[in-house]
């Protein structure tokens, strides 16, 4: 798992690339919160995301909950799947891009 | 017998329980249409019998009944009136019901007989006014829940409401919350979901490998709440769960509250078990929720909060289902406290509790016996209390098996509904004294020489409305079925308000038929007896004598063979009373003990009005006609000896011989024996075949030294008696 | 009570040739010797009290109490139309179950001694003759040869019908009741319409 961070005029652009598993949560949690406090706007890049559970699903909730401004942008089909499967779409309020790569499940 | 037969015989004898206790219903339903018990008893009935022969998987009949089944339960809701048309067409769907059980019990599932399905098909075609084609009779399943579960609509509000908090540990303890929700969506339809953090912590406190997840879930789904519950089986520990079942399973449980019977009488179900049975609740909420009301309890320690209570704020389940079951369990409650008291027993169990009761009064003879002839007076005592033991012992043993004969005369009300309604006849079935009481044996074999007796008055006793009218008698004729104790024996009484029957005519007959001489002087009674002979009734002729008489010969053998008699009286016009009296039991009696010639007699006690000693100088006997004068009364009498040795003369004798009186019903007759040995506890032994034809002796007992004693037939030597009597009194007028 | 062995004796050479036995149980009526099938016989007692039955034609003899139960006693000399039996020292009742409409019933037939078991070849198992013997053919189930005599093998479940019995019975019954009116004669009609 890597995250790549562009800080730009108090916009944080992360992207996220491979799981979100409770595996790797503590890890990734430790690295955004960095970024929570000091920038308005955080702009998470979903496109990599392989796979995610329940951890990484709370660990979203957790960031939106926390930050000033949170958007979640190219959900991977990993995250689409699990908004879809929990309705949650609407919570997060961003616009989600389906892919037509994506595989039929 | 393998467990399985042994369950089927259980099943057998229930279902026909079940069988008569829906006839009883329906046909009190016919004369009160309103009698929510009678529904209620029918609807059971009818569940009851579906859910055991699907046990046994008799899917004809689970089929059959469930239409039926459906059928009631509108009735039951008040959705579908019940009248005459639905009463017969659910009689029949009882005979139905019968017959399919009986072709199940043959052959499990053998194909159905044409005629049969030709009849299911039919009735079900009559009970929902639908053709059975598509009248739904092939779907259902062995498995009672889901006949019923198919049966429950299907409508938008019937959704489950499921709610789950995860704990803290689920994520570490390798719970996926997620994966549980995928799975739970192909088990049916996820309307809405919420998912809900409402304690995630902010800032460093939130722990990322702890889970804070809650979700809110409409799921729509066939499944039942146990079912539900298993998706989340591995999450249990994990998580809070709650199942809420839509609005239609409220109803749905309220209706199997009602209908749950509970086979074991005696168990007051708990609340939590009742809940689990019917679905309301699963194994794991009753179980946290009895903790809940430990932990209550050991804190606070006050009282434990009822179950219930626990039940409802938890919301494990809905507040009227708690109510109704905790309604249904106190009616059982209370119930049990009337009923706590029966326990169904096997009758093989008691007859040989009996035999061996018999057994020890025999033995207890045979004591007597030894202690009499050593003249122990030290256990004299003893015997004597142990004497008085096994009387009560015997006396109590009997009366096990005593039942009230009313369920065998309510079960005439069916044969009174049908066959008036064949005849065109209206025709009331009066039951009077079903509470008095004999042995199941008897009661058993009671039932053909009853319906034969029934039939009689139904067909030829009873005239039809139009005729009874032109006779200044109500349209609707009356059967009467009466039954009382007198003298150790049960009176049953068939009494019709009929056409009766004319003496003169019977007595033309026989005389034809050479059953009586014409110099023979007849009493109406004896005349009215004569139906009973063989042949006297033939087909020709029973239109003139309202067609009594067929068969009566049969009535009167069977009834015979009951150690009972028959008679009959009636008035032309008026009416006609058929008298069966039969012995109360036919294992133990009380008997008193008489000797002739050597030889040992037991004369029924309770027949014995007294006995004294022959006073040849003090009373009048008149040996040609065979009377005493007994304190001016004329007693017909029989010399025991002479009439067992088939001698016609008294030979005369030294000894002063005893007199002892017998009664039955109104006549009295003295029997002359030698000796007088007292009362004797008297275990009646069938004599056999061999001797069925036998005059003067009902059976035999086994005295206390192993010898064989004969029991009187007292009615039959009390009939002689007079008749000899009479023969010789006719004689001498002549 | 004597509890007879029951043993059967081969005679050798049947065994060599292979043949199927039958075994019978043989005993004294009268003078003649008699025999019945083994597996027709439930057991064999010595006599006790019996307990006459009035009004019962001569061949019953009466009732025993077997173990609480109340057995018929069939005279069988008298059953055979000869003399009823003397009862003696070694007069023994054969118990037998005959079969009424499908159930079982033990009767007893009283006989003047009882002698052994016989294995008799079933080649030596003849069809009773028509005629040269003094009883009723249909009592008579085959005739064996044992050396050079033959004795009766006996139907005793003719013998024992229930039926038959209890139908003679009512014939003497009602022949009592002639007899009965006898000293009537006048009203001897009546007497018997009694009996109807």
């Amino acid at each position: 798992m890597t995250i790549n961070v562009i800080d730009k005029d108090g916009v944080v652009h992360a992207a996220i690339q491979g799981e979100m598993t409770i595996y790797n949560a503590m890890e990734q949690k430790n690295k955004l919160a960095e970024y929570l406090k000091p920038v308005l706007e955080l702009h998470l890049d979903l496109s990599e995301v392989s796979e995610i559970d329940s951890a990484g699903l709370q660990l979203l909730l957790w960031l939106k909950q926390e930050a000033t401004q949170l958007n979640l942008i190219q959900h991977s089909q990993a995250v689409v799947e699990v908004f879809e499967l929990l309705n949650l779409a609407s919570h997060f309020g961003d616009p989600i891009v389906l892919s037509s790569h994506w595989k039929t499940s | 017998m393998s467990e399985f037969d042994a369950a089927l015989a259980i099943f057998t004898q229930e279902t026909e329980e079940l069988l008569a206790q829906m006839e009883y219903g329906l046909l009190s339903l016919e004369d009160n249409p309103e009698d929510m018990e009678s529904i209620n008893t029918v609807f059971r009935a009818m569940h009851t019998i579906k859910g055991t022969s699907g046990l046994f998987g008799f899917d004809h009949v689970v089929a059959f009944t469930h239409e039926a089944e459906t059928v009631l339960d509108t009735v039951r809701k008040g959705e579908r009136p019940i009248d005459e048309t639905l009463i017969s067409i659910l009689l029949n769907c009882k005979d139905h019901t019968a017959n399919l059980i009986q072709h199940s019990l043959l052959g499990e599932n053998e194909p159905l007989p044409e005629t049969l399905k030709a009849v299911g098909t039919d009735l079900i075609a009559q009970l929902t006014g639908i053709p059975a084609s598509s009248a739904t009779i092939a779907t259902v399943n062995t498995s009672t829940d889901q006949v019923t579960l198919t049966s429950c609509n299907q409508g938008s509000d019937d959704n489950w409401l499921i709610l789950l908090k995860f704990r803290k540990n689920a994520l570490r303890n390798g719970i996926d919350p997620l994966s549980f929700i995928s799975y739970l969506k192909n088990k049916g339809d996820i309307v809405e979901i919420q998912t809900l953090a409402p304690e995630l912590p902010s800032g460093h406190l939130m722990d990322p490998e702890a889970c804070y997840l809650h979700f809110n879930i409409i799921f729509h789904s066939d499944l039942d709440k146990q079912a539900i519950a298993d998706v989340f089986e591995f999450a249990d520990d994990d998580c809070d769960i709650r199942i809420i079942a839509p609005h239609s399973k409220v109803e749905h449980y309220l209706s199997l509250l009602q209908e749950q019977t509970n086979d074991d009488e005696t168990h007051i179900e708990k609340l939590g078990e009742m809940l689990i049975n019917i679905g309301a609740l699963t194994q794991n909420e009753v179980i946290s929720a009895l903790q809940q009301q430990n932990n209550h309890a050991n804190q606070t320690n006050a009282m434990p909060k009822p179950l219930g209570e626990i039940l409802i704020e938890q919301q494990f389940a809905e507040q009227p289902v708690i109510i109704q079951a905790l309604k249904k369990q106190q009616s059982a409650r209370e119930r049990n406290i009337a009923e706590a008291n029966y326990i169904r027993v096997d009758s093989a169990k008691l007859g040989h509790i009996i035999n061996l009761v018999g057994e020890l009064v025999i033995s207890g003879a045979a004591m007597r016996l030894l202690v009499d002839r050593y003249g122990l007076n030290d256990v004299e005592e003893v015997a004597v209390g142990m004497n008085d033991l096994v009387s009560d012992i015997r006396d109590t043993a009997l009366k096990l098996r005593m039942v009230a004969i009313g369920e065998t005369f309510s079960r005439f009300r069916r044969t009174v509904r049908d066959v008036s309604g064949e005849l065109n006849k209206q025709i009331e079935l009066v039951i009077s004294g079903g509470e008095t009481e004999l042995d199941k044996t008897v009661v058993e074999k009671i039932n053909d020489p009853l319906t034969h007796l029934i039939r009689n008055a139904l067909d030829h006793g009873i005239e039809r409305p139009e005729q009874r009218l032109a006779l200044g008698k109500p349209a609707q004729g009356t059967v009467h079925l009466n039954a009382y104790h007198d003298s150790g024996h049960i009176v049953i009484q068939i009494a019709d308000d009929g056409a009766g029957l004319n003496a003169d005519k019977i007595l033309a007959k026989a005389l034809a038929n050479g059953f009586v001489t014409a110099d023979q002087q007849l009493t109406r009674q004896e005349i009215f007896n004569l139906i009973f002979e063989a042949g006297l009734s033939t087909k020709e002729q029973a239109s003139n004598l309202s067609g009594r008489g067929v068969g009566m010969d049969v009535v009167r053998r069977n009834i015979e063979i009951l150690r009972g008699s028959v008679s009959l009286d009636s008035i032309e016009g008026r009416g006609t009373t058929v008298t069966i009296q039969l012995p109360l039991t036919l294992a133990i009696i009380d008997g008193f003990m008489v000797e002739t010639e050597n030889e040992r007699y037991i004369i029924p006690l309770s027949m014995i009005e007294e006995c004294v000693e022959m006073n040849p100088a003090e009373w009048e006997i008149d040996n040609i006609q065979h009377y005493i004068s007994l304190r001016g009364e004329v007693l017909p009498y029989l010399r025991l000896g002479d009439y067992f040795n088939n001698r016609s003369r008294h030979t005369g004798r030294d000894q002063r011989e005893s007199l002892v009186v017998v009664r039955f019903g109104q006549a009295k007759v003295g029997l002359v024996v030698d000796q007088l040995h007292g009362e004797h506890q008297t275990v009646i032994k069938p004599l056999g075949k061999v001797f069925e034809q036998l005059q003067g002796i009902s059976g035999a007992t086994v005295l206390g030294n192993g010898d064989v004693a004969l029991i009187l037939d007292v009615q039959a030597l009390i009939q002689h008696a007079i008749k000899k009597r009479g023969a010789h009194v006719h004689a001498t007028t002549h | 009570m004597i509890n007879l062995a029951i043993e059967g004796k081969h005679s050798n050479t049947a065994q060599v040739a292979g043949d199927q036995f039958q075994q019978y149980l043989t005993f004294l009526v009268g003078k003649d010797n008699f025999g019945i099938n083994i597996l027709d016989v439930k057991e064999i007692i010595e006599i006790n009290n019996i307990t006459r039955i009035p009004k019962t034609p001569d061949y019953i003899r009466g009732v025993i109490n077997l173990r609480g139960n109340v057995v018929p006693v069939i005279d069988l000399s008298a059953r055979l139309d000869r003399q009823r039996s003397e009862i003696t020292k070694l007069s023994c009742i054969v118990l037998v179950e005959v079969d009424v409409h499908g159930e079982g019933q033990v009767i007893g037939a009283l006989v003047d001694q009882v002698n052994e078991i016989l294995d008799i070849a079933e080649a030596n198992i003849q069809p009773a003759p028509d005629f040269g013997t003094d009883m009723r053919t249909d009592f008579i189930q085959a005739m064996g040869r044992v050396d050079d005599n033959f004795i009766i093998l006996l139907a005793i479940n003719r013998i024992l019908s229930i039926d038959e019995l209890s139908q003679l019975q009512r014939v003497a019954t009602n022949q009592a009741n002639l007899a009965l009116s006898d000293d009537t004669s006048n009203f001897k009609k009546l007497d018997n319409s009694d009996e109807h």
